[in-house]
């Protein structure tokens, strides 16, 4: 199965992949990586579609913001879950995201616990 | 001798008639009365020819002499003095013809002819001096008038220009008053655009401190979950360690990794303390309502306490301070908005802070600041009180102080908001807020939340 994560800070990708290592080394999960919202699209879009089902990102972007990723994806492809990580959890950007159709909302930092939850949730229904 | 008499009698007359006859004296009037008497006697004694007829003809000259030394003496008759002149002639030449008569009757018996042409012309001279005299006094009349009404414009003018110099003085007043309303009105324009600057300072001090907490959240975030991620991967280390044989460098890793858990768990509790700090300076800065939630009361008073007392330190003029909590345990989760009430918590210490501020820069150097933050479970309510030692409220002020932009802070120093949203808050959870104080001795603000609201 494979996830995307987007978010324009670079290191939010080492985070990851050391986080979900384990996963990803017995490839139960594989992980896509868009430091924008315009790079998200366009990754999603491509031809050599990479099948991803689940997309996290982030709220607070230059250019395309989080929020307006998530309205794109979810014309698009609706059927990609997505789930918002923000640094504010603040009710303003909750209840957009929530109206727009986001799975879920995580605030940083990153509570990899319940995001492992949430991942590991989907593994068990593919 | 009948016409010497008439003579008199209309001198008087025309005297006694005469304008201006207001401003004689008494004594004038009581002559011109008696001599009035005394030419109508003599007429009606000339009339009966009653002697001695030469006794009274002598008596008739003396008065009508009298009158005419009269009119030229009084000085109330000085404009009437061509009236002796006018009828002298008609009297001398009738004296001269009475002492000729009485006297030399031959002589003027030879001279009649003579007197009785001195007689008319006489009369012609007297009937001119009357008329010229008449004339005389109407021009005189003419210019009494005239300068009475001089006189009465002049009074008129007068009258206005007092009236007019009351207005001005009204005027003046009322101009002074608004001048003076208008100055008060600019007084507090004035102190209003500095209140006004300084809240712009502060609202752009606020932005900048969002930007600085933005800022600051992103890479506190990295250390929280790296810390994090790299305490789990130490986890996995022991994991595969333990599998390995036992051996001396074996233990000894184990034990470093204990100490580097241990250094990456402290790194972690840090950061996200510094994360919520960081936090709360975003909700300040972004004047966020908060929301009214289970909060531990006491735990929320060490750390603004803490926040204020170091933001106090890190400003201009800090101040050493013995900040003591005497927190009551029993309290735990009390419901309040956290958000609003760690203002409360601020602005109260902020100016028990600037009170004792005061006070040292003015006491002597044995005066030692203390604050002392207490909380109490009463039955039915929760007591807070901060309590300074600071010089006190006087009570003249004591009640305007929760006035919203009443401040006793000079210039921009105070925006005189604090305590006025200290008090909407502490009211918005049903709440009192208390002032107690002594000059030069403390200043106690106290909190009573009813248990029922929170």
């Amino acid at each position: 199965m494979k996830i995307m994560i987007v978010d324009d800070e670079q290191d939010v990708e080492i985070l990851f992949v050391q986080k979900f290592r384990k996963e990803i080394k017995s490839k139960q999960l594989e992980v896509e990586f868009a430091f924008s919202g315009e790079e998200a699209l366009e990754k999603l879009g491509s031809p050599e579609s990479p099948n991803v089902v689940y997309v996290f990102s982030d709220i607070n972007m230059p250019g395309m913001s989080g929020l307006e990723l998530l309205e794109n994806i979810k014309t698009r492809f609706p059927k990609i879950e997505v789930s918002m990580i923000s640094a504010y959890g603040d009710k303003d950007n909750y209840n957009k995201a929530i109206k727009s159709g986001a799975k879920g909302f995580f605030t940083k930092p990153v509570d990899f616990d319940s995001l492992k939850k949430e991942i590991k949730e989907i593994l068990n229904k593919n | 001798m009948i016409l010497i008499n008439l003579i008199s009698l209309f001198l008087l007359y025309y005297l006694k008639k005469s304008r201006g006859n207001a401003a004689f004296s008494d004594q004038l009037k009581k002559l011109i009365n008696y001599g009035m008497i005394g030419a109508g006697v003599l007429i009606v004694i000339g009339i009966a020819q009653l002697p001695p007829v030469l006794l009274f003809d002598l008596i008739s000259f003396l008065l009508v002499g009298g009158i005419i030394f009269m009119i030229l003496n009084f000085p109330e008759l000085e404009s009437q003095k061509n009236l002796a002149v006018t009828p002298l002639p008609i009297l001398v030449v009738r004296l001269v013809s009475f002492l000729l008569e009485t006297i030399f009757p031959t002589t003027y018996e030879y001279l009649e002819n003579y007197i009785a042409a001195a007689g008319f012309f006489a009369l012609i001279w007297a009937v001119t001096m009357w008329l010229n005299h008449r004339k005389e006094m109407k021009a005189l009349e003419i210019e009494r008038i005239i300068s009475k009404e001089k006189e009465r414009q002049l009074f008129l003018a007068q009258e206005k220009k007092q009236e007019l110099e009351r207005m001005v003085q009204e005027r003046t007043s009322e101009i002074l008053n608004q001048k003076n309303e208008l100055q008060e009105a600019l007084d507090h324009l004035r102190s209003t655009q500095e209140q006004l600057v300084q809240q712009e300072k502060l609202a752009s001090l606020g932005q900048l401190t969002a930007g600085i907490a933005h800022e600051i959240k992103n890479p506190l975030n990295f250390i929280n979950n790296f810390s994090e991620l790299s305490e789990d991967f130490l986890i996995e280390m022991e994991e595969e360690l333990d599998k390995t044989p036992d051996s001396a460098e074996k233990s000894l890793i184990q034990e470093l990794l204990v100490d580097v858990k241990s250094n990456l768990k402290k790194i972690r509790h840090h950061g996200m303390r510094a994360d919520s700090i960081v936090k709360s300076m975003l909700m300040h800065s972004r004047g966020e309502k908060g929301e009214v939630k289970e909060t531990d009361l006491n735990e929320l008073i060490r750390e603004y306490s803490n926040l204020a007392f170091h933001g106090m330190r890190a400003n201009k003029n800090p101040i050493n301070v013995d900040v003591q909590l005497e927190l009551d345990e029993k309290i735990t989760a009390v419901k309040i908005n956290a958000e609003d009430f760690s203002r409360v918590i601020l602005n109260l210490a902020k100016n028990a802070f600037d009170a004792m501020r005061d006070k040292i820069n003015m006491a002597n150097s044995e005066y030692k600041a203390k604050l002392v933050i207490r909380t109490k479970d009463l039955k039915n309510s929760l007591l807070i009180e901060v309590e300074d030692n600071g010089p006190g409220v006087p009570e003249e002020i004591r009640e305007k102080l929760l006035m919203p932009f009443f401040t006793t802070k000079k210039g921009t120093e105070g925006t005189g908001l604090g305590l006025s949203i200290t008090h909407d808050i502490v009211k918005s959870h049903g709440g009192k807020l208390e002032i107690e104080s002594e000059v030069n001795q403390f200043t106690r603000f106290k909190i009573l939340l009813p248990k029922s609201s929170i």
